[in-house]
């Protein structure tokens, strides 16, 4: 196979595992305070491509929409945790997963009702340029939302790690009775992760409806099963085996479409490798001990 | 007989489907507590098998038997790699299948691939006859179930569902039930797929997608899990609702997640425990002078 | 007198740490066994190597001569191991008299199709009611586990347990979390059990009450076997106050 070809395949696949960790780290942080499946998160993630559109058709400021897409969408999320999950987390965990559930299915159908059926696109979309990066044309919307994955994901790296709230965080998910001695709010630390992980997906929505040129009620539906898929298998509330679950993911899907295209549809190959790793490994990829 | 109409018998046999299909869901996911968000495909399975063996010529009953039986032996197969997984993952990974399944057969020409099949032929009972058979597969399918809850087996059920560690402890090969409940829940879906194939004439993997797999869930959580009742009324009630007022039926899938997040939030033992609950107020009101 | 429980050379870890090292003790028929040692002595890991919900990297597990250390949890128990864990369990959703009765109908559990054709419970739940009231927890058969009191829940732990007919009953830490005059009868009730054929084996922190009741100590810390004897002999070991000292010295009969 032409090794130009392959490459290609490899960075589509880079970009396309970006987006889909940028959906599954908000994911994996709620997962790992709260040991919730939080599927909703996929409305968070179409009210941010819609925020983009509107906004940017609106005002024709691009990085004003984004703005406003992250934070509105950061604190929907955090208007979701306190109306919705708060009441019910000592309920098994089913309970949670199921309301979870009928709370994505509830929100894309609003979507559908208040914003149509058929999509906004920009009338003015940004970055559209191809750029040439080692021989494979690349939009630049696509290279900026890697890099902007990476940069963001960094950003919450080192703030786990180095300072004071990060530390706080990482207290309550793994004693939250002696954070909460030491005078952590357990509250403000929930609330921050629900702020920055739907925020997170927001970003990811601006993204997606960029580079499709269409924000549309289902956008979450699918990118959202598939991030379930990749947070499972990078170890559930491991943000590092997310974003490394996730790229090989979208790796995986690339090629996977070219070779396993004669028997398996898109979408399911990423279940179909989910199926695979559980199997030999039914605690994840990366799971902690 | 002109005593029920066409839309009536029509109606009624939809209904019955619905509640077979539910019903088959609460033995694996009410009774045995193992959470499947993937079980339309085991519908489906049955579905395509059923639609497929008619096409080839083969009468209703034995295509509906083998449907079942080999449908329970790919259960059994989910089943087997689901024992490896627990909660969270088992809800994943089912919900792989179910994607797996509707992925696979989309790209199946022999199945029809997007399309689907279609032009299967006629059942011979007449819509009044097969009326009859999907009241009486419902009606046996409840009976059977409610057996199960006052058997052993469901005994044993039960406390897999709450503890399945200290359910071995005292002896019980958890293992086996659970593969037991895959098999006969999987097996009973793929009986309502059969039905449901002859009941709409033609079949497309849009039907038996994940959130097919959801309804039927909601049916099941909504009507409280593990009541045969609860879970019959539900039943009724969901595949009922958008009949019953045309305008609902373009915000069937708003009121079904509404709901779920509802009965979830509010009460989540369903309408079982809701009518539970009322009850034993009422008797707790009679008693208590206040 | 030939051994019920033989625990051989049992080696457990947990990823880099050892929690059980070459840890081996006979029980014979009719003993009441303590097996005792300080916090993170590895008692409980070691328990749970014996009933199979942990499995060693190295050792052995016979039960009246048979070998049942690759066997799964639910056919030890058949064989004869009974359990009743530290942090209690009932079943949520039944009674204390159901949980009892579903252990006590084991012969009708045996497989999902025999159980199938199983239907009356009533058999089982007068067992349960007979087991509960031995123990103790008569009173409260009716109740739902979720507002019991401890002891309670305690003693119908070891009623599910006994229900299943053991052989050899291993309790894990019956007595915390009870009070003194509590534990005190909660201990009386196990010697009665001991008396009337069964063998125990316990594992307890409650010194005193180990003291007055075994026959026989086994000392376990930091995963290794310290010593083992007559409750008198061992605790005037030197290895054996030190591993203690500090801890437990408070307790410790004089």
């Amino acid at each position: 196979m032409d090794p130009q070809l392959l490459f290609e395949l490899f960075v589509k696949g880079l970009v396309q595992g970006s987006i889909y960790a940028l959906i599954a780290v908000g994911l994996t942080l709620v997962y790992g305070l709260l040991r919730i499946l939080y599927i909703a998160h996929a409305g968070l993630f179409t009210l941010g491509g819609y925020c983009g559109v509107l906004v940017t058709n609106a005002t024709g400021s691009f990085p004003l929409a984004l703005a406003v897409a992250m934070v509105s969408v950061g604190l929907l999320g955090m208007v979701i945790y306190r109306l919705c999950y708060q009441p019910i987390l000592d309920q098994p965990p089913y309970v949670a997963l199921i309301a979870s559930i009928g709370l994505y299915i509830a929100l894309e159908e609003v979507y559908r009702l208040i914003f149509g059926p058929y999509g906004d696109s920009y009338d003015n979309p940004p970055f559209q340029e191809i750029v040439q990066v080692f021989g494979v044309g690349l939009k630049q919307a696509e290279i900026a939302t890697m890099v902007a994955t990476v940069v963001l994901l960094s950003i919450l790296g080192l703030l786990a790690a180095r300072t004071r709230v990060g530390i706080a965080w990482r207290a309550t998910v793994t004693a939250p009775n002696m954070a909460e001695s030491f005078g952590i709010s357990i509250l403000q630390v929930r609330y921050l992760n629900f702020f920055i992980g739907s925020a997170l997906a927001g970003f990811a929505g601006v993204m997606v409806a960029l580079l499709n040129n269409l924000a549309e009620p289902g956008m979450g539906a699918v990118p959202s099963y598939k991030a379930l898929a990749i947070i499972v298998l990078g170890g559930l509330g491991s943000v590092r085996g997310t974003l490394v679950a996730a790229l090989a993911l979208g790796v995986i899907e690339a090629y996977g479409t070219i070779y396993l295209g004669a028997l398996l549809d898109r979408d399911a190959i990423a279940f179909a490798f989910l199926i695979a790793v559980l199997m030999m490994r039914p605690k994840g990829l990366f799971a902690r001990a | 007989m002109d005593l029920i109409g066409a839309y009536e018998m029509s109606l009624l046999t939809t209904i019955a489907i619905a509640i077979i299909f539910a019903l088959s869901l609460n033995l694996i996911t009410g009774f045995c507590g193992q959470i499947s968000l993937g079980h339309a495909a085991f519908y489906g399975v049955g579905a395509y098998i059923t639609a497929l063996l008619g096409k080839a010529g083969m009468a209703l009953g034995p295509a509906l038997f083998i449907a079942a039986l080999a449908t329970a032996c790919a259960g059994l197969a989910v089943g087997i790699g689901a024992l490896r997984v627990r909660d969270d993952f088992l809800a994943i990974m089912t919900m792989g299948v179910g994607f797996l399944f509707t992925g696979i057969v989309r790209q199946q020409d022999a199945l029809g691939g997007e399309v689907g099949i279609s032009a299967i032929p006629d059942h011979g009972l007449g819509r009044a006859g097969f009326m009859a058979l999907c009241l009486a597969v419902a009606a046996g399918l409840a009976l059977f179930s409610l057996y199960i809850k006052k058997s052993w087996m469901g005994f044993a059920f039960d406390s897999i569902a709450d503890d399945e560690d200290t359910a071995r402890m005292i002896g019980i090969d958890a293992s086996r039930f659970k593969l037991a409940a895959f098999a006969l829940g999987t097996g009973f879906a793929a009986i309502a797929g059969g039905l449901y194939t002859h009941n709409v004439g033609i079949i497309n993997p849009d039907s038996f997608g994940f959130i097919e797999s959801i309804t039927v869930l909601a049916m099941v959580v909504v009507g409280g899990i593990g009541s045969v009742w609860g879970v019959i009324g539900a039943a009724i009630v969901l595949s009922m609702l958008p009949q019953w007022f045309q305008f609902i039926a373009d915000y069937k899938l708003l009121l079904y997640g509404a709901l779920l997040f509802a009965v979830m939030r509010f009460s989540p033992g369903g309408f079982a425990a809701l009518i539970a609950g009322a009850v034993a107020r009422l008797r707790r009101g009679r008693t208590v002078t206040s | 007198m030939s051994t019920l429980l033989d625990v051989r050379d049992v080696t457990v870890r947990f990823g880099g740490v050892t929690a059980v090292e070459n840890v081996g003790f006979a029980v014979q028929p009719g003993e009441l066994l303590g097996l005792i040692g300080p916090n993170g002595a590895g008692k409980t890991t070691l328990m749970r190597a014996i009933t199979g919900v942990v499995q060693p990297q190295a050792g052995a597990i016979l039960l009246d001569g048979n070998d049942i250390s690759d066997l799964p949890v639910h056919r030890r128990v058949r064989l004869g191991l009974g359990l009743s864990q530290q942090l209690v369990r009932p079943f949520a959703s039944m009674t204390l008299v159901e949980n009892v009765a579903l252990a006590a109908g084991y012969g009708r559990t045996d497989g999902p199709l025999s159980a199938l054709a199983g239907i009356g419970r009533s058999r089982e739940l007068a067992r349960a009611r007979e087991l509960l009231d031995l123990v103790g927890a008569g009173g409260a058969a009716d109740a739902m586990p979720d507002n019991q009191p401890l002891g309670f829940l305690k003693r119908a732990e070891v009623a599910r347990a006994l229900a299943l007919e053991p052989k050899v009953l291993l309790l894990d830490e019956p007595l915390a979390g009870l009070n003194q005059a509590e534990a005190s009868l909660f201990a009386d009730t196990i010697v009665q059990l001991n008396k009337e054929g069964l063998t125990v084996v316990l594992i307890e922190h409650n010194l005193g009450e180990v003291m007055r009741i075994c026959s026989r100590l086994v000392v376990v810390d930091n995963g290794r076997k310290l010593s083992e004897g007559a409750p008198r002999k061992v605790m005037a070991e030197p290895a054996v106050r030190a591993a203690y000292l500090g801890v437990e010295a408070g307790d410790a009969a004089a």
